[in-house]
């Protein structure tokens, strides 16, 4: 059924561009322009003139210097933004990937129930969610008292403040965003390629990185970019969960940009971001292979 | 067949649901421009009456309209107040309204309250208006020490609201007794329990006392020692935090055992922790003051120029002042409070140790500091 359906969408679209009369091929060519203006609109009037307003502060005072200012000035906090954000999406990416396999593959009937639940979190604000992080792992709080306990923290140490608290409050506050995209992409996989497999002798093992994987990719791939690009521009859980040895970009960008006479700089290190963000995201895409997304 | 459809609804809401997140994501600065424009808004409805814009608790209750001495004052001379909560930042301020006044038009408020370093700026760059003596007669009651600054001779156009201190609050059980000291916030002995101020002016001033210099009368290499000071601490582990408002989440919940903070806020704290301690270092402390003005464009200066009169009358300002734990501005105030409050160190700070307000430096020594306190306190 499935298999049926799908040629005759890429059929059809060929089939009327052969046979139109002028009017028609003129409204034709003129709807998809319609269909999109108003978020054409939108982006350029919210998103392309701020950026451009942006991109023109940033070089303002100091021109170019700017930049080099803001990278040598801030250069421990932008490699600890990125390694925080990098270790938060792969370890969204190892409890993701399972979890939503297993909701795709094994969820049966309970599939959408499952998938509210990984949705469940977000209908609490996000800032509620990890202020309640606060008295959950504070130092005389019940997670802490428990790891004094068995002895795998010392007394003195607490998780409050560490890179460890503000990573795993990123790594949470962003897995639904991992999971939803893998979810969709292994939900539509078609089973009988992996009944081919396992008739031709392959181990599940076999099926799963020569089949399931690879046509997971996309997902994976999107997965990964919704959860580190805001990661990386987070500013909140370190604020809320950190301390002075886990500020991050977002925090330096957040704090100052007040300050009149720091917005050049603030605005050369949010490109800053940007770019980096992109060129890591071009080389992710090479990687991977998934020229259809990037 | 039902399988794909339903693959692609859930991909197409999945994909919409990113769209949705993305213009978030645009859409946030100009949130902030829209808050700045919705004031302005809303007054022109306020006929007759005042618009003030204020900072969060500085009157009575969280629902302004319940407030004594807004309806005492609306009672007494017809004056209806849009009384507004929204200053969060003298910075936030800035960036929503300054570019309007400089240009010369309203932001459809009749009185904004400043503190003192950025209320010195809006004189000097005439964005505020002079009181008018006649409708603002109780301007004399402005106590001696706060009625004559450099940077606003004989009280002009600025007039106090709120006067607040910086100290230090603790938990004498974590630090093991009293403290009175303010270097105790250098003390290694509580290395990553000590939280301090992003407001330079509080943090910087305090270290200054603690070297032995005047934040009032310092000077600039003095302050950019005391910058020096703070910075080696922070980058050694002393400071769990610089932070704004929020440190008071890590003080209640005990994970900070020192923090330099405002009386306010432990005046608040210290109903539910009544073990946390404040005190005024020995050295001296901070104080601060938010400074109410007419800005230009004002519709109704007359009102304003009338609600100020009213609340430096002695005996509305006592009870306000009792409620809001701030020290009165106003002479004869403290009179008309309870003896609770007039024995509350919030309210009615000892004579010793003193309280210095940091000096109203000139915007390029403000920027010069900034710019350290910021290396020093963020990278």
């Amino acid at each position: 059924m499935t298999a049926a359906a799908a040629p005759s969408r890429f059929r059809r679209p060929r089939r009327d561009r052969g046979g139109d009369d002028t009017g028609v091929s003129a409204r034709r060519w003129f709807t998809p322009w319609l269909l999109i203006a108003p978020g054409g609109l939108w982006l350029l009037v919210f998103f392309i003139i701020p950026l451009f307003s942006l991109g023109r502060l940033s070089l303002e005072n100091g021109g170019l210097s700017n930049y080099s200012m803001v990278i040598s000035d801030n250069s421990t906090v932008i490699i600890r933004t990125f390694v925080y954000a990098t270790i938060s999406t792969i370890a969204a990416i190892i409890i993701g990937y399972p979890l939503a396999y297993v909701i795709a593959t094994k969820g049966g009937k309970y599939k959408n129930l499952l998938l509210a639940l990984v949705v469940l979190p977000f209908f609490v604000t996000y800032l509620v969610r990890t202020l309640s992080w606060k008295i959950l792992l504070f130092d005389g709080g019940p997670v802490v008292s428990i790891l004094h306990s068995l002895g795998i923290l010392s007394e003195s140490q607490g998780i409050l403040g560490s890179p460890f608290a503000v990573v795993a409050a990123l790594t949470y506050n962003f897995l639904p965003f991992m999971v939803l995209p893998i979810y969709v992409s292994l939900e539509k996989l078609d089973r009988r390629l992996l009944d081919a497999a396992a008739d031709l002798y392959s181990s599940p093992a076999r099926a799963f990185r020569k089949i399931t994987l690879p046509l997971s990719l996309p997902g994976l791939f999107a997965g990964t970019l919704l959860t580190f690009i805001p990661a990386a521009g987070d500013f909140v859980n370190s604020e809320l969960l950190g301390s002075e040895r886990t500020v991050m970009i977002g925090n330096i960008i957040e704090k100052n940009f007040g300050k009149e006479f720091f917005r050049p700089e603030l605005s050369a290190l949010s490109f800053m971001l940007m770019a980096i963000i992109l060129i890591g995201v071009i080389i992710y895409a090479r990687l991977l292979g998934t020229e259809e997304i990037a | 067949m039902s399988n794909s459809a339903q693959n692609l609804t859930s991909r197409r809401r999945f994909l919409g649901l990113g769209g949705l997140a993305l213009g978030g994501l645009a859409v946030g600065p100009t949130l902030l421009a829209a808050c700045g424009s919705d004031s302005s808004g809303s007054s022109n409805s306020n006929n007759g009456g005042i618009t003030m814009l204020n900072w969060p608790l500085y009157i009575e209750g969280d629902e302004p309209s319940t407030s004594p001495t807004l309806k005492g004052f609306t009672n007494s001379t017809g004056i209806k107040v849009a009384y507004k909560n929204s200053i969060d930042g003298n910075e936030s301020f800035n960036t929503k309204y300054q570019a309007t006044l400089e240009n010369g038009k309203g932001i459809g408020a009749d009185i904004i309250v400043l503190t003192s370093w950025n209320a010195a700026a809006y004189i000097g760059a005439n964005l505020v208006q002079p009181f008018d003596i006649a409708a603002f007669p109780n301007k004399k009651n402005v106590i001696s020490r706060l009625a004559n600054p450099s940077w606003d001779p004989g009280r002009a156009s600025s007039i106090p609201w709120a006067v607040g201190q910086t100290g230090l609050a603790y938990w004498p059980d974590k630090v093991g007794g009293k403290i009175t000291d303010v270097n105790t916030i250098f003390d290694p002995k509580f290395k990553g329990k000590v939280t301090v101020l992003d407001e330079l002016r509080d943090t910087v001033g305090l270290t200054m006392l603690g070297m032995g210099n005047n934040p009032s009368t310092g000077t600039v290499s003095q302050m950019l020692a005391a910058v020096d000071k703070i910075g080696k601490a922070r980058d050694a582990g002393q400071f769990k935090k610089v932070t704004g408002n929020s440190y008071t989440e890590d003080l209640a919940l005990g994970d900070t055992w020192i923090a330099v903070a405002w009386s306010g806020d432990i005046a608040q704290l210290q109903a539910d922790k009544p073990g946390l301690e404040w005190v005024i270092p020995s050295q001296g402390g901070m104080l601060w003051v938010d400074n109410a003005m007419i800005p230009v464009g004002a519709k109704n200066v007359e009102g304003a120029n009338k609600f100020l009169n009213y609340i430096y009358d002695p005996a509305v300002a006592g009870p306000l002042y009792e409620s809001i734990s701030y020290i009165p501005p106003v002479t004869g105030a403290t009179q008309y409070m309870t003896a609770t409050a007039q024995a509350s160190p919030f309210i009615v700070p000892p004579a010793t140790p003193p309280l210095f307000e940091f000096d109203v430096v000139s915007a390029d020594v403000a920027e010069e500091i900034s710019r350290a306190f910021v290396a020093a306190t963020e990278q």
